[in-house]
């Protein structure tokens, strides 16, 4: 392990390269591309190769494909380019194929104030794709975040194959910290589980005895179909209610049924806490001071970081929250994960605190805007 | 221990080298906490730059990427005093460059005012290392990192033909 001073965008590029990324494909963008230039210099001193395509459409169909020929692949991109990849990633989602998106959201919609923060993009990072499913979402506040959890985004992938996304935002692309880089023989890594049978008795969609299928790759002598139509466990079309109903349960199922497992958090001053100020990406920076300074005017105050936003583990967020008396949703949009959270929350009020600011809010104005609530 | 450090001035001056070899050093060299960030303008001369750098001992404690009330303050320019002095607490430690300077805020600080820039241009040789000149004041009167560590720093972040020089810069007030 050693120390270094990066920034959240390197630090991810940092961490798929201990996770042992081995393709890497993108269109840059803005604040995602030191992601890409960092990789371009330094993943082929890994083994790794990294190309830039046409388009983000392109990059992420070249990251599927990578992925089914065994090597562990990941593509960076924003808001405009993660709206290109979305029939793909839905690709991804049925063929059970996995890799990880880094989305480091910015100001929007459209072109937005490209440089700037923002958390906009929240809902899209797992609803945008079509197909009602749920792709597990990671949120980073800090580039000792963006590492660690850049490297279980990895795990999660391989363990469940699916895609996930990592979303960040412009101001911890930008944000330095201390991290603590690790070797690959210090972390633990998770491979995605191969056959465990002949060739020839080998189903490319069966879970066996589990909701995850084994998966072969390209290469290996096995016969593979990645198949977008919806298929059967040989991975052959099949037009049927039965068949149709068995796969979207069991794609369901892989995801929500793991929530606990995916679940990540950190909390300030939860075990003595009235009002709870949830938070997530950059402006959990903002929450935790701001139960900070809320503390010192003697509230009760504490702040929960989410650090995992999707799937959302209602038992395991119900109980975090048991004790306290009012929940703050703190984001940097106009309430979106809000929605999400009072669907869950039933028994005590949930307030939205929806703060638009291009960049890192203060601490003071949810300070203001809470204290009306208090 | 939790310190919000903040260094200012025109775009120009070196103040986002500055900060990162600060930060940096603090980084891998101490057993200190960090998080830190930059705001830069589109334009290479002039404009604000502007490091904010929040340092502690405990890792919770390194909680924030702005500085709300400096402890340790640098103002390489007159605009940057007058734009951010709200942002420095009262009692903190606060360096001011001299040669860019003039009106220093009638403030309970403890204030190092030195000629940073005309030190740079007629005693190491050129006014780039100004900044250099005025780190060196910080980490001397601080102690907040070993000189050592921001010199191991320089010869890592510094394009080869200016360490030599960055580091007689960074000298002028640790080795006084």
């Amino acid at each position: 392990m050693r120390y270094e001073y990066l920034t959240g965008n390197i630090a991810i590029a940092e961490a798929s390269i201990t996770a042992g990324l081995k393709f890497y494909a993108g269109y840059p963008i803005t604040p995602t591309s030191d992601i890409f230039e960092y990789l371009a210099k330094e993943l082929p001193k890994h083994g790794g190769h990294v190309i830039q395509f046409e388009d983000e459409i392109a990059s992420i169909n070249a990251v599927i494909g990578a992925s089914w020929a065994c090597a562990k692949s990941m593509t960076a991109t924003s808001g405009p380019g993660f709206s290109l990849m979305l029939e793909a990633l839905s690709l991804a989602v049925i063929t059970e194929t996995p890799l990880v998106v880094a989305y480091v959201m910015r100001t929007g919609p459209s072109t937005g104030v490209p440089t700037r923060s923002g958390q906009y993009d929240v809902l899209q990072s797992t609803y945008g794709f079509h197909g009602g499913l749920v792709i597990p979402v990671l949120a980073p506040s800090t580039p000792q975040e963006a590492y660690d959890l850049t490297i279980r985004a990895f795990n999660i992938s391989e363990m469940l194959r699916t895609p996930v996304v990592l979303l960040s935002d412009a101001v911890i692309a930008h944000t330095y910290g201390k991290v603590a880089i690790r070797e690959r023989s210090e972390v633990d890594l998770i491979d995605r589980t191969k056959p465990s049978v002949p060739p020839d008795a080998y189903k490319p969609y069966d879970p066996v005895n589990g909701l995850v299928p084994p998966m072969a790759c390209f290469g290996e002598g096995y016969n593979v179909l990645v198949e977008s139509l919806t298929h059967d466990e040989r991975g052959y079309y099949a037009p049927r209610t039965d068949v149709q109903r068995r796969l979207m349960w069991r794609l369901y199922k892989k995801i929500v049924e793991n929530s606990g497992k995916l679940f990540d958090y950190s909390s300030t001053y939860l075990d003595d806490c009235d009002y709870a100020l949830v938070s997530y990406g950059s402006t959990a920076l903002t929450a935790n001071v701001a139960a900070k300074l809320l503390r010192e005017k003697g509230y009760r105050a504490c702040s929960v970081k989410l650090k995992t936003l999707f799937p959302v583990y209602e038992d395991g967020i119900v109980n975090l929250l048991r004790g306290v008396k009012k929940v703050f949703v703190v984001e940097n949009n106009l309430g979106l994960y809000y929605r999400e959270l009072r669907g869950v929350i039933r028994d005590k009020e949930v307030v939205s605190v929806p703060l638009i600011d291009l960049d890192v809010p203060l601490p003071q104005e949810v300070v203001e805007v809470i204290k009306e609530w208090l | 221990m939790r310190l919000e450090i903040l260094i200012a001035g025109r775009g120009g001056q070196g103040i986002l080298l500055l900060g990162h070899i600060l930060g940096r050093a603090i980084a891998k060299h101490t057993n200190l906490h960090i998080l830190g960030s930059e705001i830069y303008a589109a334009e290479t001369r002039g404009g604000d730059s502007r490091v904010d750098l929040v340092v502690a001992d405990r890792e919770e404690d390194a909680d924030f990427i702005k500085v709300m009330r400096a402890d340790i303050a640098l103002f390489m320019h007159q605009l940057q005093l007058d734009a951010y002095r709200d942002l420095v607490r009262d009692g903190a430690v606060v360096f001011l460059d001299k040669s860019n300077v003039s009106s220093v805020p009638q403030r309970n600080w403890r204030i190092y005012l030195e000629p940073y820039t005309d030190i740079a241009e007629k005693e190491i040789g050129t006014s780039r290392v100004a900044n250099l000149v005025a780190l060196g004041h910080i980490v001397k009167v601080t102690s907040i990192v070993p000189p050592g560590a921001i010199e191991d720093v320089i010869k890592e972040v510094v394009s080869k033909e200016w360490v030599d020089i960055n580091i007689k810069a960074f000298r002028y007030f640790t080795q006084r």
